[in-house]
């Protein structure tokens, strides 16, 4: 009887973290990097393309579009937020923008222009979310389709094209021999693993997702912490819809659909809680290698897309089971 | 606060009135009897599903696989028909949505997962499977005859499509607030552990309360299906927004425990009077999808800003705690 009481008194469970046990934590990880390497020798044996430079380097460019807001999502789920369905949205504006706001302001400009209105839209989701106490997917499902349909109206619903090549060289172009796109990438991912795991932020985060009202009661700011998440969220995808405008040169307002779930998915099969105080964002970034990688040998392997999705979301199904069954807190 | 708990309450009648009111001002020849058979037809896809949903909020969970199944259902009632005949295909088709529904209802009770998360993925699968079987081309059926006659209108007002949304939403509104079953369904959602302890299979109801919403999503899929003579996997994507506000308008919430079928009626109503009105003004499209989302993200804020009080910390059920995993799933 008493789980029962504390199942539903959201304020009185027993345990006072979430914390996986070391045994999950530890098979978690293990499972995962196996799983990776299990994809790259089943890739490499049954496709002759898969271990060539131009085929990782493809890999490496497309992960680091998706990565960009994998990193963003990561804060959303640690802290409590389920997931940010507004993404499409958030990217479409940073693309569309970015390119068409080019002729009228200059790239730089656009680009900050873009990615800034796509922060004001998770502005209004973190304020939906985490001060209206509306939930998540149904605030971002609402705001995200109010946000498409006003981009798309404010281009007319066509396509929008590149005018400046300089910065389409740029975004395209290599340093080191690395894309500029996967630096990018990797500039955000430690800025934002930094924050996670070692500023004050991140622990605010982490305290907010694991038990929202011990956070509370410690003075954690636990609204403006869950409002943050989906402004971090916004602003990465904004950025991350930008620097696809600028490679693509030419950007569709559904330019972004489908981000939203390669996103979540790489984020829990990384073995981030959907219930919210777990994670870090080197776990999120190994789901993503794993589902990228899974994905580019489907492709490979002729795999029509499709199936891609079904397996995406068989993927997110299985991880969401096990991280309840594993995770379950408190009641039995 | 008064004003906004009677305007929370009478939502539906000042939100129907107020659309018919404008609509009539701004579209010339708006109140007649056809716009109204038109407007009535259009509005039956979404109620079909909405009839579902209703059910599934009141039981505190959601299903956002509506979309996804309502183009499932329609593909395969399309594909089978030059196999096995036209009727067979449409019954094949509503019980696909019936399975898709079942196998929702069997993952959120069996995971004990937030039904939000799951169908978000389970939508993703059976869209994949929609694109799947037909390779993403439209898929067109044998018998262009029957769309016309069921697409005809009777007694000046009723297609087959609306009266059936009219007929299911009455019994619905019956099986809700006279029956035992109905009854229990409100206390499984506004009180999981209550339920329980009552004696309510509260598992048990919101199994059957997925399969009743998939079922209903089936049904009009294939409804529109036979209609349009077509089937095509992008059907419904737009779907979701709107049949949530639908249901929303109509006052049911997404906490659970609380709703109606006629309220839903209402809600379904308003959104179908105002989809026509915008289509008469030549709206586009994008902007018809930034209305639905104001609408829903307007009243699920003022439903907020009216129940936050009054109600004990933690009782809150299902759909709106901080948590939901942990108890979204756990009835």
């Amino acid at each position: 009887m008493t789980g029962t009481t504390m199942e539903i008194s959201g304020v009185n469970r027993t345990d006072r973290f979430t914390r996986g046990s070391r045994l999950v934590d530890a098979l978690s990880k293990a499972g995962l990097a196996l799983a990776i390497l299990a994809v790259v020798l089943y890739g490499s044996f049954a496709s002759p393309a898969f271990f060539t430079t131009g085929n990782l380097l493809n890999v490496l460019t497309s992960m680091s579009i998706v990565g960009i807001v994998v990193v963003g999502m990561t804060f959303v789920l640690v802290a409590g937020g389920l997931a940010d369905l507004s993404v499409p949205a958030t990217i479409a504006c940073g693309a569309i923008l970015s390119l068409g706001l080019q002729p009228m302001i200059g790239p730089v400009p656009a680009f900050v222009l873009a990615v800034a209105l796509a922060g004001l839209i998770g502005l209004l989701n973190g304020m939906l979310v985490g001060y209206a106490g509306i939930n998540p997917i149904i605030a971002t499902l609402g705001v995200g389709t109010i946000g498409l349909g006003i981009v798309q109206a404010a281009v007319g619903g066509v396509i929008v094209y590149g005018s400046n090549t300089a910065s389409a060289e740029f975004a395209k172009g290599r340093l080191l021999g690395i894309p500029v796109v996967v630096l990018i990438f990797l500039v955000i991912a430690l800025i934002g693993h930094f924050v996670l795991s070692r500023s004050f932020w991140g622990r605010w985060t982490l305290a907010t997702g694991g038990n929202y009202s011990a956070a509370e009661a410690s003075a954690v700011p636990v609204k403006a912490v869950k409002a943050g998440a989906f402004v971090i969220t916004a602003l990465a995808s904004g950025m991350s819809g930008g620097l696809l405008g600028l490679t693509l040169q030419s950007a569709r307002p559904l330019i972004g659909s489908g981000y939203e779930f390669s996103a979540i998915t790489a984020v829990v099969v990384g073995g981030v809680s959907i219930i919210g105080g777990f994670g870090s964002v080197p776990r999120a970034i190994a789901g993503l290698v794993f589902v990228q990688l899974l994905t580019n040998v489907m492709v490979l392997q002729g795999v029509r897309t499709p199936i891609q999705g079904f397996v995406l979301g068989i993927l997110i199904v299985g991880a969401v089971g096990m991280d309840a069954a594993l995770r379950k807190r408190g009641v039995a | 606060m008064r004003f906004l708990v009677l305007a929370s309450q009478y939502r539906v009648l000042i939100m129907l009135g107020l659309t018919l009111v404008i609509s009539a001002l701004v579209v010339p020849g708006y109140l007649s009897a056809s716009t109204f058979s038109l407007g009535l037809d259009r509005a039956a896809t979404i109620g079909l599903i909405a009839i579902g949903l209703t059910v599934l909020l009141i039981a505190g969970q959601i299903d956002l696989s509506g979309g996804a199944v309502f183009a499932l259902a329609g593909i395969v009632s399309v594909i089978l028909q030059r196999e096995i005949g036209i009727l067979p295909a449409a019954i094949v088709g509503i019980l696909v949505g019936a399975v898709a529904g079942a196998v929702n209802g069997a993952l959120v009770v069996g995971l004990k997962v937030n039904s939000l998360v799951l169908t978000l993925a389970t939508m993703l699968i059976f869209r994949s499977l929609a694109h799947w079987i037909t390779n993403s081309q439209p898929v067109t059926g044998t018998d262009i005859m029957l769309s016309l006659a069921l697409a005809k209108t009777y007694l000046e007002m009723f297609t087959i499509r609306s009266a059936l949304f009219i007929v299911l939403i009455v019994l619905l509104h019956a099986w809700l607030t006279r029956t035992i079953p109905g009854r229990n369904v409100f206390a499984v959602g506004s009180n999981p552990a209550a339920a329980k302890e009552s004696g309510i299979a509260s598992d048990r109801i919101v199994f059957l309360g997925f399969v009743f919403a998939g079922t209903l999503a089936g049904l009009a899929g294939v409804l529109q299906s036979l209609v349009t003579n077509t089937g095509s996997p992008v059907f419904g994507s737009e779907l979701t927004v709107a049949v949530i506000a639908a249901v929303v308008v109509g006052g049911t919430r997404l906490e659970g425990g609380r709703g109606s079928a006629l309220g839903t009626l209402g809600g379904v109503l308003t959104i179908g009077s105002l989809t026509i009105a915008m289509e008469f003004q030549s709206i586009p499209a994008y902007v018809q999808q930034v209305v639905s989302g104001l609408i829903l993200i307007l009243l699920v804020v003022l439903d907020r800003a009216v129940t936050t009080k009054g109600r004990a910390p933690g009782t809150r059920p299902a759909l709106v705690r901080d948590k939901p995993i942990t108890q979204g799933g756990k009835i």
